[in-house]
């Protein structure tokens, strides 16, 4: 038996842009509530902005702390738009369906929200354009575009168009039904949006197609960003723990499995707060969960070679760091910490497929390894920076200040708002995936049992 | 109901032969005599032999203890080693994925794990001729030389109990066990609906091997559990086998080289010479083995698309490798580059880039040579020969990065620098006899098994066409697939 019964385009159409066509009573109260978090981040930038970056706690030798962390976990949460989208789009994944557009969506927001932290963690953002523009042609000083650091901002700037484009494209039919079904100010914004879609077939023709080159052209730029953020560290001789040959593809390794946990956990409240039980069904989590075994046992084996070779090399200083990291209290507490949520809680719950259909559960799972995985960042970059090098004339241990956390807190705020209130102006699941997905569907019977078949392009 | 041809389908899919004339085909296919086959037989077991007198010259003339001499060889084996061990793993992890177009190439792949018992008597040299982890001539307080090389080894109290030896050896009997056991739970069903159909040894052979196979549905369920769990423990054991190879066979013997992305390399080059060789195979079996109707285009152009993929990943990885180095600037980082790659080693690294990505890369680009036998075909020869490259430049390298006879405190050194970077080794006529030989040998044992059982998996391509049907939509003729779990 098929798992969700087979529905009309009039209901996909009535369920899925109830988001948009109904306000439900909790919309603005949490709206709000997120924009209170975010304002009063916005507050405490302004003071940070003022009085300067003496009121975090980022000081000699921690030069990195919450903002850098930060920045890496949203680049690594963005991986998922990619993951979901492309890489199941390109495999024609048939559970794919109604999580791409939350993914993408994800995606970008997350993008924006990792863009501004290293922006905040100048401490006078206006100086970010020295690091793009020469500054100073009389003593030749020009930023050296020899470093990770130039890259980064090319590298999300791509990532960021591309994925923008990704989802208009996807976007184009769902913004054709809308246009269909409002009027006023809104309906000009979805005719303009819509670009004169009509669904014939030649338009259909140019969106599958566009789909599919766009799915395989952004593959290598999602790989690239966040191997340019691992770079920010593997290329800096100067901190130990961190030069490191594996570290791009343990990034990426680790942003995808971040990235796909959170939209599980992303589709798994969208289910509850629209009702759509009938989308987002409970064998499209158990898919999610059975594919982030693999992608955490893959991050795991990467994890392992990253320890162990930074062991092997049994220099005295990498040691020192190894140590700071695993034995010492209490940073060894917080990688057990890590370890235990990122990879052995969540696999031990997605190993049982009772586990992997319970929602709760699985929103447990999805949680876990987002904490595992920002401790992660967090231990790699505060402990190579804390160690006690020699000739050092200061150290000490990181702890963040109160307007660091807040504005770490903000951006989980941040992306949840921009998520709400595009929810308000998108359909979160794709209408015409979700269509074609249901005309695909039949049954064919084997023997004295009906089985669940698709039809077959290829 | 679906047209089961033989063939295409009249919307251009493919679809598998009858569910009822499978047996019959496959087996008569098996059992026949066949020229072109006894003629690969032939030239293996002669390539085999001149490997045995390779070996025998070799040990008369360096013995055995003096690894440098011992480079080709160790290139040959973890050629064969590679290919051998990543096959069983395409059949496991394309049933973990569950592709519909895997079911012919099953086989094919699981039949490698024969090969794996040939690895292991092939491995026990290497074991032999590996130096010792501990440094022979440290005195302490010595300057420049350390008490032990770097290795994956060293525990706070020394080298464990039978490192590395013991546990290498440990390692590949695991696979070897794993990978036959997946086989023979593979063929059970084969061999239960085959043995009345055949006489002599294989009736004896089958009869035994098929146990008390009857196809109830309570052992159909074990058959698939059993499986599954087989392919993911395989899966684990392939990639920490592969990890104590390369780091005890390679990275381990070049002063100062710490490469924590070297074993993912060695496994991506591992997996896409495995693909490479099936298809090749497969392409083969297509042409003149007389599958024509088993083989369909779909699998060339599903599984060149993961071919695809995998030669991307290795590049990715090598170039991650490359590009820290390259930034790092330490003297060994810089060494190592030129040694490996841009000096000694740089005609053979120039042309592991273009097997293993150039040619494979703009072959497999194309859409319409993905939908060909002979494109994914192609790509996969360029890919061994790449990955027959990489394992010389890595291992031979290795093997000759410092000059154990007259220096034998360089390996135990900090770390290789520019003015002690060797130069490459050319292989001599025994070097090349044991190469072929190997190489010879891994065929001839991979072509007995091919003869004695079905390299196509009848319960699996039964399955397949029973699962699938063709048609209409609107206004055209489509392939529906049935997904029943």
């Amino acid at each position: 038996m098929q798992e969700g019964r087979i529905l009309t385009a009039t209901e996909v159409n009535r369920d899925l842009l109830r988001s948009i066509l109904d306000t439900p009573r909790w919309f603005w109260p949490v709206v709000m509530a997120l924009g209170l978090v975010v304002l009063a981040a916005a507050i405490v930038i302004g003071v940070m902005i003022n009085r300067g970056l003496g009121i975090t706690n980022l000081n000699r030798p921690v030069v990195w702390g919450f903002f850098i962390t930060n920045f890496v976990f949203w680049i690594g949460i963005s991986h998922a738009g990619v993951m979901l989208s492309a890489i199941l789009r390109l495999a024609k994944a048939e559970w794919r369906r109604p999580a791409t557009r939350a993914a993408e969506v994800l995606t970008i927001f997350s993008l924006m929200t990792a863009m501004t932290m290293p922006i905040i963690h100048t401490g006078r953002p206006w100086r970010i354009m020295y690091w793009a523009f020469p500054y100073d042609f009389a003593r030749g000083i020009w930023p050296n575009i020899r470093t990770p650091l130039i890259w980064d901002p090319s590298a999300i700037l791509t990532y960021l168009t591309s994925s923008s484009l990704f989802v208009l494209i996807a976007l184009i039919p769902d913004f054709a039904v809308l246009r269909d079904r409002t009027t006023g100010i809104s309906h000009q914004v979805y005719s303009m949006l819509s670009l004169g879609w009509q669904g014939n077939p030649r338009q259909w023709k140019l969106q599958i197609i566009s789909g599919v080159l766009l799915s395989a052209l952004i593959l290598p730029v999602f790989v690239s960003v966040h191997s340019i953020v691992s770079w920010d560290f593997g290329m800096a001789m100067a901190v130990k723990s961190w030069h490191s040959t594996i570290f791009a593809p343990y990034f990426v390794v680790g942003a995808v499995h971040s990235g796909v946990s959170a939209v599980a956990f992303v589709l798994i409240l969208l289910r509850k707060a629209y009702g759509w039980q009938a989308y987002i069904r409970h064998e499209h989590i158990d898919a999610l969960g059975r594919l982030l075994v693999v992608v955490a046992t893959g991050w795991f084996y990467f994890f392992s070679m990253e320890v162990i070779f930074g062991i092997y090399g049994r220099e005295a200083d990498e040691i020192a760091v190894r140590t700071l990291q695993f034995i010492q209290w209490p940073v060894s507490a917080w990688t057990m910490v890590f370890v235990i949520t990122t990879y052995f809680i969540p696999v031990s719950i997605w190993l049982s497929r009772y586990c992997r259909r319970n929602l709760w559960i699985m929103s447990f799972a999805c949680i876990s390894v987002n904490i595992g995985m920002w401790l992660e960042r967090f231990l790699i970059i505060v402990p190579g920076l804390a160690n006690r090098q020699v000739f050092t004339f200061s150290w000490n241990m990181y702890s963040p200040s109160i307007p660091e956390i807040i504005i770490i807190s903000a951006t989980f705020a941040l992306v949840a708002m921009f998520m709400l209130l595009f929810s308000r102006a998108i359909p979160l699941v794709p209408l015409y995936d979700i269509k074609e997905g249901d005309i695909l569907k039949t049954e064919i019977q084997i023997g004295r049992r009906a089985v669940p078949a698709v039809y077959r392009e290829d | 109901m679906a047209e089961h041809s033989n063939g295409r389908s009249p919307a251009g899919m493919w679809v598998f032969p009858q569910a009822d004339q499978i047996t019959a085909q496959v087996m008569e296919r098996t059992t026949r005599r066949c020229k072109p086959h006894t003629i690969a037989l032939v030239v293996a077991a002669l390539l085999a032999a001149l490997g045995v007198v390779g070996f025998l010259f070799r040990v008369a003339a360096d013995g055995l203890d003096n690894y440098n001499a011992w480079g080709y060889y160790m290139a040959a084996f973890s050629f064969v080693f590679m290919v051998t061990s990543g096959a069983p793993l395409a059949t496991a992890a394309f049933r973990f994925t569950k592709s519909h177009w895997r079911r012919p190439l099953s086989r094919v792949a699981e039949l490698f794990a024969v090969v794996g018992v040939l690895n292991l008597l092939l491995f026990i040299p290497m074991v032999i001729v590996l130096p010792a982890i501990e440094n022979p001539t440290f005195v302490p307080g010595m300057e420049g030389e350390m008490a032990a090389r770097r290795a994956i080894w060293l525990g706070s109290s020394g080298v464990p109990f039978g490192a590395p030896a013991l546990w290498d050896i440990l390692g590949l009997v695991a696979l070897a066990v794993t990978s036959m056991a997946i086989l023979w739970l593979s063929l059970m069903p084969d061999l239960a609906q085959s043995r009345d159909r055949v006489s002599g040894f294989r009736r004896t052979i089958y009869g035994l091997l098929a146990g008390s196979w009857h196809g109830t549905k309570r052992q159909w369920i074990q058959h698939k559990a059993g499986m599954m769990l087989l392919g993911g423990f395989y899966f684990m054991m392939v990639v920490f086998v592969h990890f104590l190879i390369v780091s005890d066979f390679a990275m381990s013997l070049i002063p100062g080289w710490k490469d924590s992305i070297l074993p993912p390399l060695y496994t991506l080059i591992a997996f896409q010479n495995a693909l490479g060789l099936l298809l090749v195979i497969l392409f083969i079996l297509r042409k003149w083995g007389g599958y024509q109707e088993y083989i369909g285009i779909s699998l060339f152009w599903s599984a060149s698309k993961i071919l695809l993929g995998l030669t991307l990943l290795w590049t990715y990885h090598l170039f991650a490798f490359f590009i820290t180095f390259w930034y790092g600037r330490l003297e060994v980082e810089e060494s190592i580059l030129r040694y490996l790659m841009f000096e000694s080693y740089a005609p053979v690294f120039w042309a592991n880039v273009i097997f293993s990505f150039f040619v494979p890369f703009f072959i497999l680009l194309w859409n319409p040579v993905r939908k060909t036998a002979w494109g994914p075909a192609l790509a996969g020869l360029s890919a061994l020969v790449g990955g027959f490259l990489f394992s010389i430049r890595i291992f031979v390298g290795s093997f000759n990065a410092v000059d154990f006879k007259e220096f034998p405190g360089e390996l135990y050194s900090l770390g290789l620098t520019r003015a002690r970077i060797q130069d490459a080794v050319i292989p001599d006529l025994w070097d090349i006899f044991m190469v072929v030989g190997i190489i010879g040998a891994a065929a001839l044992v991979y072509l007995a098994a091919a003869k004695l059982f079905p390299v196509m998996s009848i319960w699996e391509v039964k399955e397949g066409a029973m699962y699938q049907r063709m048609g209409k939509l609107f206004r055209g003729e489509y392939m529906i697939l049935a997904k029943p779990e």
